[in-house]
C-alpha cells in the first residue's frame, strides 16, 4: 500500500494515510475510524475521545530503537475489563519495521509481531494458566503468562496498522520473561498473533522531549473535586492515574473516570487510620514521593486473622511504590517484572539471589483510604506468597477474577494476573526520618525479612583471630629458640619421717630477662609420687619465684586392660624474671619416704607455649559466641512466624 | 557502638597477648615475692626461714 490522501467518508474532511502499513486512520475532525481496503475507504464507526492518561508520548514523536529511527504514527486506547485503560502506540520505523509501544502504569514495552514458528502450538486462551510457560516462541528467554484478560478498543488517534473497530473486544495474554522480556498473545484472530519484545525506558528509545507544551498545559499534578455523595472537598493527587478514591468526609468509595467522580458505595467508618497521613511527602530511595492511598489487608491462618497496612506512594517521574507496615515493621516495595523471577517449590530466584518461602495465604482488602490506580474493592482477594532473603522480600500476588460473559458459550470465565514485587526492609527510625513523622510504634518481634544486624561480628572475629595468629607467629619468630639455663640430677636422701622433707639448693646460674621460664622435673616413679616445692631466688634483688612440681605415675592392669595415669615428669611455667643470677631451691616430699629419691631438673627459657594464645582466643571469642546464641534465637523467632517451619537462615548476606 | 566496643576490646586482647609474648609473661604460675632484707643478710637457706619465715609456716 502507498501514501494516500483522501476525504473522510463520514465528514468529508481530508485524511491522510502517511504510512504504507496503516490500515485505519482516525479522522481528526469527526473521530471516525476510516479503513482503507483494496477498493474503497470504509467508515468503521466513531471512536471515543481519548482519556488523558498523562502519557509523555504523542503521535508524531520521533525516536530510535536499535539505531533505527521511528515515528509514533498512531495511538489506540484499550480498556481493561476490570476497569482502567492503557495506551498502545504504533511506531513506524524508517527501515519498514512496525513496532508496538505499550504503556501501562508508567512502564513502556516495545514489541514486534513474530510469525508463529512451524510446529509450535500456541495454547488457546481458555487453556492458558497464569504462571505457565509458553513454549516454542522465537525468543531467547523463557516466557510465562503474567496476565490474561479481555481488551476493548476505546479510542484512537492517528494511523493504526490493523482493523481497529470501535468497541470491539478481544482476549489477550501478556507474557513476561527474564531481563525485561515481554510479549503479548493477541487472540483477536485465529491463529493468534504473537508480539514479542522487551521493557524499555524512554531513554532507550532516544525520546528526550517527552511532552509537548500543549500536553504539559493539560496535565495537572493534583485536582480539587467535590464528592458526588456529600459534596465535601476531595483532592486527587494523581488525577491521570487514579481509578478509585475514597471520600475523606463521608467514607464513600468513588470511581474515577477522566477526572469525574462517581459514587459506588458507602464504606463503613474505617477502624484503620494511617500512621503516615495521606498527602505526606517523603524522601524514599528513588526520590520524593507522596502518600496518596492506604489500605488495611489481612490474611487468616489457622483461624487467626492477621492485619497489616500498605501505603501507596506516587510521583509522576517514578510511578507507584508501596510502604508496607506489618507488626510495626516497614518495607519499601516496588513492582518487578514477573519474568525476572524463577520460582521453584519452596524457593524463588531473582537477580541471582535465592529467596526462601515464608508464607502462602489468601490476602483480603479490609479498608481502603485515598487514591488507587486500580479499581480496588474492600473484600478483594489475592493469593499472596512471600519469599525472604533479608533484608529483601519477594512477594507474588495472584489475582483471579471470574468474569460474567453472557455472550460466550461459557457464561463465566477467569481472568487475572501475576504481580511480583520486591520489598526492602526499612527500620522504623528511617521511616520517621524520611517522612518527618514521629512516635511510630516500635516492633516487638522479628520481621520475615528483618536483617540480622550483627553479621559484622563474624568478620571482625575472623579478622582479630588472624591478627592474633600473626602476633603469635611474630612472637615465635622474634623470640628465638628455647635455651637451657640449668640442669641437674638431684639425689635426695630418705626422709626422716612421713611428714619430713629434703631440701636442695643449686649453685647460682644465669637467667635472662624478658623470657619465660619452664622448670621440668623428672623422676623414675612407678605407682608412687614425688612432690617438689620449688623456688628461684635472686641473691642480689631478693626476688623469689615459687612453683610446684608434682610427679606421679600409676599404672596397672584391670579386667585384662592395662591403664596408666600421670607421668614421670612435670613442668611449671613462670613469667620472665629480671635478668640476673638465681639459685634453685627444691624441697621434696615423696610417698616412699624411707627410700631415697632421684629427680632430674632442668630450667629452660624462651619456651614456646600456646596457653597464652589459647586464652587470648577464648577471650576474643566470648562476644561472638554470645552473638551466635543471640543469632540462633533471632532466626528462630523469625521462622516461628512462618508457615514453612524453622531452621536457621544462615545464607542471608545482609549487613548493617 | 557495639562495633566500637568490640574493636577496642579485641585490640586490647591482641595487644596484651603481643606484650605478654614479647616480655615472656605467663598466665598463672606460682607466686612471686620478695625476700626480707634481714633474711638476705643472715642467710635464707635455713629450714626455719622457709618454714616459718617466707612461706609463713607449713
Amino acid at each position: 500500500m502507498s501514501v494516500l490522501v483522501a476525504n473522510c467518508p463520514s465528514c468529508g474532511a481530508p485524511i491522510e494515510f502517511k504510512s504504507g502499513q496503516s490500515i485505519v486512520v482516525i479522522c481528526q475532525y469527526c473521530h471516525s475510524a476510516v479503513a482503507r481496503t483494496d477498493r474503497e475507504l470504509k467508515d468503521l464507526g466513531k471512536v471515543a475521545e481519548l482519556v488523558e492518561t498523562g502519557s509523555p508520548l504523542d503521535v508524531g514523536l520521533r525516536g530510535t530503537f536499535k539505531d533505527v529511527p521511528f515515528e509514533l504514527t498512531g495511538r489506540a486506547q484499550l480498556g481493561h475489563e476490570m476497569g482502567g485503560q492503557w495506551d498502545e502506540w504504533y511506531a513506524t520505523f524508517s527501515n519498514g519495521w512496525l513496532g508496538w509501544l505499550a504503556e501501562a502504569q508508567g512502564r513502556f514495552y516495545i514489541t514486534f509481531q513474530y510469525p508463529i514458528p512451524e510446529g509450535t502450538y500456541v495454547p488457546t486462551f481458555e487453556q492458558l494458566q497464569l504462571g505457565q510457560e509458553v513454549y516454542g516462541l522465537p525468543w531467547p528467554t523463557k516466557l510465562m503468562v503474567a496476565e490474561t484478560g479481555r481488551a476493548t478498543a476505546l479510542g484512537a488517534k492517528g494511523e493504526i496498522p490493523y482493523l481497529l473497530t470501535p468497541g470491539e473486544t478481544y482476549d489477550y495474554a501478556d507474557l513476561s520473561g527474564a531481563n525485561g522480556a515481554f510479549g503479548t498473545i493477541d487472540y483477536n484472530q485465529t491463529p493468534p498473533l504473537i508480539f514479542l519484545g522487551q521493557q524499555v525506558t524512554l531513554a532507550d528509545l532516544g525520546i528526550t522531549t517527552t511532552r509537548t507544551p500543549e500536553k504539559e498545559e493539560r496535565r495537572v499534578d493534583a485536582a480539587q473535586l467535590g464528592c458526588p455523595n456529600c459534596g465535601g472537598p476531595l483532592e486527587l493527587r494523581a488525577p491521570d492515574k487514579t481509578e478509585r478514591v475514597t471520600c475523606p468526609n463521608c467514607n464513600s468509595l468513588l470511581d474515577v473516570n477522566q477526572g469525574k467522580l462517581q459514587f459506588l458505595k458507602a464504606l463503613e467508618k474505617p477502624w484503620f487510620q494511617p500512621v503516615i497521613p495521606l498527602g505526606t511527602t517523603g524522601e524514599v530511595p528513588e526520590g520524593k514521593m507522596t502518600v496518596i492511598g492506604a489500605m488495611a489487608r489481612s490474611v487468616t491462618i489457622e483461624g487467626t486473622q492477621y492485619f497489616w497496612s500498605e501505603y501507596l506512594l506516587y510521583q509522576p517521574q517514578i510511578g507507584f511504590r508501596w510502604l508496607v507496615n506489618s507488626d510495626d515493621h516497614w518495607n519499601y516495595v516496588r513492582a518487578i517484572p514477573p519474568g525476572d523471577v524463577y520460582e521453584e517449590t519452596k524457593t524463588a530466584v531473582y537477580d541471582n539471589k535465592s529467596f526462601r518461602i515464608f508464607q502462602d495465604a489468601q490476602a483480603r482488602v479490609e479498608i481502603v483510604l485515598g487514591e488507587f490506580y486500580w479499581k480496588v474493592e474492600t473484600g478483594e482477594q489475592v493469593r499472596g506468597v512471600d519469599y525472604v532473603k533479608p533484608p529483601l522480600m519477594l512477594s507474588k500476588e495472584v489475582s483471579t477474577v471470574y468474569v460474567s460473559d453472557p455472550n460466550a458459550k461459557k457464561k463465566k470465565r477467569t481472568t487475572g494476573e501475576i504481580n511480583w514485587s520486591l520489598g526492602t526492609y526499612m527500620p522504623v527510625q528511617e521511616i520517621e526520618k524520611r517522612f518527618s513523622v514521629t512516635g511510630l510504634p516500635r516492633p516487638s518481634n522479628v520481621a520475615p525479612n528483618q536483617p540480622y544486624k550483627h553479621w559484622w561480628i563474624y568478620k571482625y572475629w575472623l579478622a582479630f583471630i588472624v591478627l592474633l595468629g600473626l602476633a603469635g607467629v611474630l612472637a615465635f619468630v622474634f623470640a628465638g629458640s628455647t635455651s637451657q639455663a640449668y640442669s641437674q640430677t638431684v639425689n635426695f636422701a630418705p626422709l626422716p619421717n612421713e611428714d619430713g622433707t629434703q631440701v636442695f639448693f643449686s649453685e647460682p646460674f644465669e637467667l635472662k630477662g624478658r623470657r619465660n621460664i619452664r622448670v621440668v622435673g623428672q623422676s623414675p616413679v612407678q605407682n608412687t609420687w614425688v612432690y617438689l616445692e620449688g623456688d628461684l631466688i635472686n641473691d642480689e634483688t631478693g626476688v623469689v619465684q615459687s612453683f610446684p612440681i608434682d610427679i606421679s605415675y600409676y599404672q596397672g592392669v584391670e579386667d585384662g586392660e592395662s591403664w596408666s595415669e600421670g607421668g614421670q615428669s612435670d613442668s611449671a611455667y613462670t613469667s620472665s624474671l629480671p635478668a640476673g643470677k638465681y639459685v634453685l631451691r627444691l624441697e621434696g616430699q615423696w610417698e616412699k619416704w624411707s627410700q631415697p629419691a632421684v629427680v632430674s631438673v632442668q630450667v629452660e627459657q624462651n619456651v614456646t607455649r600456646g596457653f597464652n594464645f589459647l586464652i587470648a582466643l577464648i577471650v576474643l571469642s566470648i562476644g561472638p559466641v554470645l552473638m551466635i546464641i543471640y543469632h540462633i534465637g533471632f532466626e528462630r523467632r523469625r521462622w516461628s512466624e512462618s508457615m514453612f517451619g524453622g531452621g536457621d537462615d544462615s545464607d542471608d548476606d545482609d549487613d548493617d | 557502638m557495639l562495633k566500637a566496643l568490640y574493636t577496642i576490646f579485641a585490640v586490647g586482647v591482641v595487644s596484651l597477648y603481643s606484650v605478654a609474648a614479647l616480655l615472656g609473661w605467663e598466665i598463672g604460675g606460682g607466686s612471686r615475692r620478695q625476700l626480707p632484707p634481714d633474711a638476705r643478710q643472715n642467710g635464707y637457706r635455713s629450714f626455719h626461714f622457709w618454714h616459718y619465715g617466707l612461706h609463713g609456716g607449713k
